[in-house]
């Protein structure tokens, strides 16, 4: 029964950023909202219910699973997209090697420089 | 009138879409474990190569098949809130080390996605591709809401993170070392940003320590980004 608890209230937590969203027009989702709300009331109250771990252990474990009807899309999309693969593979590989490596290079730089005060 | 097939008589239930899911997802990850965990053929990948397969086989359109599987997407919007779970547990790691953490964090989460948006768009990509790779780097369930809001292929960007995830895995190790680079802390952080879970799982196999940056990496990038890029992208106007 914890657990039923803990969802009802990530529920909520997700249908207040729903409400949130759609009075401000911020260009956010709803999700995103409710996640930032839970970890400021976590953070407010200094630790976990037990509910709420109870509800989010499990769900966040299978969200992998909650992704993969999504992820199938990608086959059926490989002829629409025939000709743009080059293009799209090249940025995300390149792309991802420079931003790993400026990422290293540049909290390297920074942790050198707090340790050197 | 022919007799109905089987498969009319399955799928006319959603729980049919949403048992494929399951039992694809269980052999991918079984399959996982059998071939010892390799960094460049993640579980989801395996399971969502098996799913797409039986789908093209027993002959179920996949729009169907989506229109059905919401009974478990759903749920995604739960397990984002959920996320704030963790981004709460990893606040004292921010406390020690938060000065260069937000220096480094918005430098690098917007490089991460400007990157391959740039290449794209000097290789002549349209606009929907654009839009599709800007979240590369954001965990799956804050980058769906950020394409969404952005005009893009939820599919391509799906495929764009499984892609991001196993390059970042590959290449951080090499990167760190050629940069000279020991400091788990570091390269957690790395693994994190760039290759949200991938990454992180990767960095847990490295060490606990790794592993609570990498968690701090994810989170901090898929909130930076969630907050910033739909903004950006209104401001630039990439999308037209």
């Amino acid at each position: 029964m914890p657990a039923l608890v803990g969802f009802l209230w990530l529920i909520s937590y997700w249908l207040i950023g729903e409400v949130v969203v759609h009075f401000t027009g911020l260009p956010v989702s709803s999700g995103v909202v409710g996640m930032l709300l839970l970890s400021i009331t976590l953070a407010l109250h200094g630790r976990v219910p037990g509910s709420i771990a109870a509800a989010a252990q499990p769900l966040i474990a299978l969200l992998a699973m909650l992704i993969m009807p999504g992820v199938v899309g990608v086959f059926f999309i490989l002829d629409e997209l025939a000709g743009q693969w080059p293009a799209i593979l090249c940025a995300l590989v390149v792309g991802t090697l420079l931003s790993v490596t400026t990422t290293l290079w540049l909290l390297k730089r920074l942790m050198e420089s707090q340790h050197a005060r | 009138m022919p007799a109905s097939s089987p498969l009319d008589i399955l799928s006319a239930t959603p729980l049919f879409a949403v048992g494929l899911t399951l039992a694809a997802f269980l052999l991918g990850n079984l399959a996982f474990k059998r071939l010892k965990k390799p960094t460049w053929l993640p579980a989801i990948l395996m399971a969502a190569l098996l799913l797409a397969a039986t789908l093209a086989v027993i002959g179920l359109p996949y729009e169907r098949y989506r229109e059905d599987a919401r009974w478990l997407t759903i749920l995604l919007g739960p397990a984002t809130v959920a996320l704030g779970m963790p981004l709460y547990q990893q606040l004292p790691h921010i406390r020690v080390l938060w000065r260069p953490i937000t220096i480094c964090l918005p430098i690098a989460a917007s490089l991460a996605a400007c990157y391959a948006v740039m290449i794209a768009w000097l290789l002549g990509s349209p606009p929907l591709i654009l839009a599709s790779l800007a979240a590369k780097s954001v965990t799956a369930p804050i980058a769906i809401g950020i394409t969404e809001q952005i005009g893009g292929s939820v599919a391509l960007l799906l495929g764009a993170l499984l892609v991001t995830g196993v390059a970042t895995a590959a290449f951080t190790g090499i990167a760190a070392r050629l940069l000279k680079i020991e400091d788990e802390r570091i390269i957690g952080f790395a693994l994190g940003l760039n290759g949200h879970a991938i990454g992180t799982v990767r960095a847990f196999e490295i060490g606990p320590t790794a592993g609570a940056f990498a968690s701090l990496g994810m989170s901090l990038t898929g909130i930076f980004t969630a907050l910033l890029l739909p903004l950006a992208w209104r401001l630039i106007g990439v999308g037209g």
